[in-house]
């Protein structure tokens, strides 16, 4: 395959919503959701770890849902709601999402390589479960997904549990 | 100026382990400093980084395990648009090199040894151009006859990787102290078995990567995701056959490493391709290639023979391994002679006799892996006592109290244990896990049996022969005109922590707040050298550098103050970023008070400069000698459960009790040992490189099972730090890294054993193998 060659048969032009901010671009049909972010968006806190869905580092979450950028097309983006790590907080430069707070002060990170994915996995996890109580065995499985090679995941657990407690008032 | 630091003032500083000691910035629960661009996804790895005209690198990798290289024909791919170099084995240097053994070129003109070994490599200004040149370079190969399996390797009739490299012994490590089969024969009982370790690889979230960009003054810069930075710069120079004083390594935040970056011929490559094409160069492992091509753990066969005295005393050790060097030599002759004879230093050996060969194989290269060699042998040891202990009614915590090593003792290869809480760490985890309750419990009438074992572990903090020119580090620790301070260490920081646990102890030295101190990136331009991250050194030798750079600041700052304040110095005293003078009553910030010295000075930052050297030596022709300034020690204890109807082992719950000497930082203390213990479990109950004539048939994540949050133990793991004081590290304090991983295999092992009285020794322990054992007990 040779890009320049069929560059006009392989494009379309999408629309989607991400971290708040409308975006209308023209992608090739080939192009992976991940490299639209990282590469032409220039947002690097989304990270490949494996490029086969295995992992989690790449993590997003897409209307509502805590997905593999690096296994979906970004064609599949048209129309969609899209946050990313860097839009977490809201979008506020100095700010932060109460889970990053936590993940920072429970020291659930180490490398970080795998921290964005895992914040998204763990918001996507926490929306999903509104209003309920969250066990330790409900976060393990929503994080499943998500690879760390680092952490042991002991304190990623933790720092989620703490959240979901605080959310909910329960100190 | 060149501050020589005192050995031994140390001495007085460290009370050494019942005196309570006033820290004001260590032993607390301290965020890891750079978190914050970690958590809002701004921290730049290698794979983030852009530099203008940048361009893809690709390497294409052999399809066979060994093969003649007929003709490389590159014609075709060199006609794809966007290619703009391609390096064979033709067009470059063959001269040779290596970390240990001088069998790398930079690429071969010969033969091939490994499926994935590089035949070529591509830069081109996408990655698809790269991607597409790589699958229209034509290769003759003719597939030679090949072996995999170390000991075949060994046979006579088995095809030789190098030509000069008789039987594919890449080397032979011998060891002998006392007389071994004097004491065998006088032992009451002689025990004998055979134990495997398998190969497992590191999967750190990053793979190798690296950007090398041609600079002014006809330097090259490289950012490499790496380990060492200033030891990769002296052989990368090597291998381009540069001055290293013309090449500038930058590290950038590392997504983990666990052994595995070190050398790698991709970042070779990258340089190579950047200094042809003068642009610069970007080389990113994808997940599969850095499986076939790692550098993951050696994989090792161990026999070993113990001779005791009816009441449980070590009287002799035997041991022979046959280890897995793969394709090419990268550290595992180092980490062979550390499984032959480490352990020697846990317990109070009096007879050794220790034979490894690493052995060439067509497979992948193997190198460090947390642990080093010295986790493999605690795999086959702790399994061994705890073998003896059930088939001789002894007490498996007894037996290692009895025998392990104590504070003062040399070892019999002349390890100085000078700091050791070994002792209270089996009774802290025998305490915490309530054992001895445990092992009264009577078995469970279900199919589900609880099981629970226990393993001890030593490791060193900083080895002597790991580079031969010598072990050591040196810092700088600068004060700004603005009363921020600013470590500068060559020493590595690849996710554990280690920049926050340096800023700890330079704010501790000086009496800063560690909110003012930050450390720097690694950039050999100005960094200092630092030899890197390995053989669990950093928090010992780097900080302990650290520590004198802040003293040497200390010092300065201090006589500044009395000139410019015109007191004395023994009037002043500095704490948590506050001057105090003992004839005024309220303090001056650090902040003002620098300020105002630095007017003084032309508006330069003090700069405190730190060199520690430790008194270690190269050991002899008969492995005699001090190889570490410290030793680290601990004990785990597991809690299994395995499931009698489908085979499953899990972990329930699982202390781990760790001599650190001193606590810097509790809370990346915790994530090093609950990692350690994680990835311990992985490699335990189930990680295995499956490779069928030289082919890896799962290099990828869905077929590699890594341990997931679903896998940690229902209960938890529970950590404890001792704090022994040692003499040589910063404020006391010894390493941590690999000895949280050491003893895991064997503690869960045991375990295992005792829930369904199955012994698995040969790793993974796999519901097959525990179903297997259970059919023919």
């Amino acid at each position: 395959m040779s890009g320049s060659n069929n560059a006009q048969a392989g494009q379309m032009a999408i629309s989607f919503k991400l971290n708040a901010k409308e975006y209308n671009l023209t992608i090739s049909a080939n192009e992976r959701l991940l490299d639209l972010i990282r590469n032409r968006l220039g947002l690097i806190g989304t990270k490949e770890g494996c490029g086969g869905g295995e992992c989690g580092a790449c993590t997003i979450i897409m209307n509502g849902q805590a997905v593999n950028s690096c296994i979906i097309p970004a064609a599949r983006a048209d129309g969609a709601e899209i946050l990313t790590v860097e839009g977490l907080s809201g979008g506020m430069e100095n700010e932060l999402h109460p889970l990053q707070k936590t993940f920072l002060e429970k020291g659930a990170i180490q490398c970080g390589y795998c921290t964005p994915g895992m914040l998204l996995s763990a918001k996507a996890l926490l929306d999903q479960n509104e209003g309920k109580e969250i066990s330790r065995e409900l976060i393990k499985e929503g994080i499943s997904g998500n690879i760390c090679r680092c952490t042991g995941y002991q304190k990623i657990v933790d720092a989620i549990y703490t959240y979901a407690r605080e959310r909910k008032g329960i100190e | 100026m060149l501050f020589i630091p005192m050995l031994g003032k140390e001495k007085a500083l460290n009370k050494g382990k019942g005196e309570k000691m006033k820290f004001s910035n260590l032993g607390k629960e301290t965020p890891i400093l750079d978190g914050l661009e970690k958590v809002t996804g701004r921290a730049r790895y290698v794979p983030d980084l852009k530099v203008e005209g940048m361009l893809h690198g690709r390497i294409l990798r052999s399809p066979y395990p060994h093969a003649r290289l007929k003709k490389v024909d590159i014609s075709k791919a060199e006609r794809i648009s966007g290619v703009r170099d391609i390096i064979t084995g033709k067009k470059v240097s063959q001269h040779k090199f290596g970390p240990m053994v001088p069998d790398w070129v930079i690429l071969p003109d010969d033969k091939v040894r490994f499926h994935g070994d590089e035949v070529a490599a591509v830069a081109a200004t996408s990655e698809e151009s790269a991607a597409e040149a790589l699958s229209l370079i034509e290769v003759e190969y003719e597939v030679l006859p090949a072996v995999f399996d170390p000991e075949l390797a060994m046979a006579e009739e088995a095809p030789l990787l190098y030509e000069e490299k008789e039987n594919n012994i890449a080397t032979t490590f011998y060891v002998h102290k006392g007389d071994v089969d004097k004491a065998l024969a006088g032992s009451e009982i002689v025990f004998e078995e055979t134990y495997q370790t398998n190969q497992v690889y590191q999967a750190y979230m990053e793979t190798m990567a690296a950007v090398a960009a041609p600079g002014d003054y006809e330097r090259l810069t490289m950012w490499l995701s790496t380990q060492i930075p200033s030891m990769s710069r002296l052989r990368y120079a090597e291998a381009l056959e540069i001055c290293a004083e013309d090449l500038r390594i930058i590290k950038p935040h590392v997504g983990g490493g666990f052994g595995a970056k070190f050398e790698y011929k991709a970042h070779i490559l990258a340089a190579v391709l950047a200094r042809r094409t003068g642009s610069p160069v970007r080389m990113v492992n994808n997940r599969e290639e850095d499986f076939r091509a790692g550098n993951p753990r050696v994989p090792m066969k161990i026999w070993i023979k113990l001779g005791l005295a009816k009441d449980g005393t070590l009287l002799a050790k035997d041991t022979r391994i046959i280890a897995g060097n793969g394709a090419r030599t990268v550290y595992a002759p180092a980490i062979t002679s550390t499984a032959c004879y480490r352990i020697d230093s846990l317990y109070k050996f009096k007879n050794v006799r220790s034979t490894g060969y690493t052995v060439y194989t067509n497979t992948i290269p193997t190198s460090c892996f947390r642990g080093f060699g010295n986790a493999q042998m605690h795999f086959a040891m702790e399994s061994a006592l705890d073998t003896i202990c059930h088939q001789y009614n002894l007490d498996p915590i007894k037996i290692r109290q009895q025998n392990g090593v104590t504070p003062g003792f040399t070892s019999i290869h002349g390890w100085e244990i000078k700091s050791c809480a070994l002792k209270e760490c089996l009774d802290k985890a025998v305490e915490e896990s309530n054992w001895y309750d445990k092992k009264k419990e009577p078995a469970e009438k279900s199919p589900v049996k609880k099981g629970i074992g226990v393993a001890i572990c030593n490791h060193v903090s900083g080895n002597r022969p790991f580079f031969k020119p010598f072990d050591g580090s040196s810092a700088l620790v600068r004060l700004t005109p603005e009363g921020k301070a600013i470590v500068f260490t060559g020493e590595a920081d690849i996710g554990q922590g280690m920049n926050t646990a340096f800023a700890l102890i330079a704010a501790e030295a000086v009496g800063l707040d560690v909110k003012n101190v930050r450390t720097a990136a690694v950039d050999t331009d100005i960094s200092p050298f630092g030899l890197g991250s390995f053989a669990t050194r950093g928090t010992t030798i780097g900080g302990r550098a650290v520590y004198e750079a802040a003293v040497n600041l200390k010092k300065q700052l201090l006589e500044h103050l009395a000139r410019v304040y015109e007191k004395k110095i023994e009037q002043i005293t500095i704490n948590e970023g506050q001057i105090y003078f003992d004839d005024q009553e309220d303090p001056i910030t650090v902040a003002k008070a620098i300020q105002t010295i630095s007017y003084t000075l032309g508006g330069t930052s003090l700069v405190g400069h730190g060199v520690f050297v430790p008194e270690t030596v190269l050991p002899d022709e008969n492995k005699y000698g001090n190889v570490s300034p410290a030793y680290p020690f601990g004990c785990h204890i597991a809690e299994v459960e395995v499931d009698t109807e489908t085979g499953r082992a899990r972990l329930l719950n699982y202390w781990a009790v760790h001599d650190v000497g001193r606590v810097i930082n509790k809370q990346t203390l915790e994530g090093q040992v609950e990692g350690g213990v994680m990835m311990g479990a992985g490699w335990a109950l189930g990680e295995d490189m499956v490779v069928k004539e030289g082919k890896l048939l799962n290099p990828n994540f869905h077929d590699y099972c890594l341990p997931t949050a679903m896998d940690t133990p229902r209960g938890r793991i529970y950590s404890y730090f001792l704090e022994s004081g040692d003499p040589n590290g910063p404020f006391g304090a010894k390493g941590i890294g690999e000895p949280s991983l050491n003893p895991v295999p064997a503690a869960i092992a045991n375990a295992v054993f005792d829930a369904v009285g199955v012994r698995v020794k040969n790793l993974p322990i796999t519901p097959e193998k525990i179903l297997e054992g259970l059919a023919s007990a």
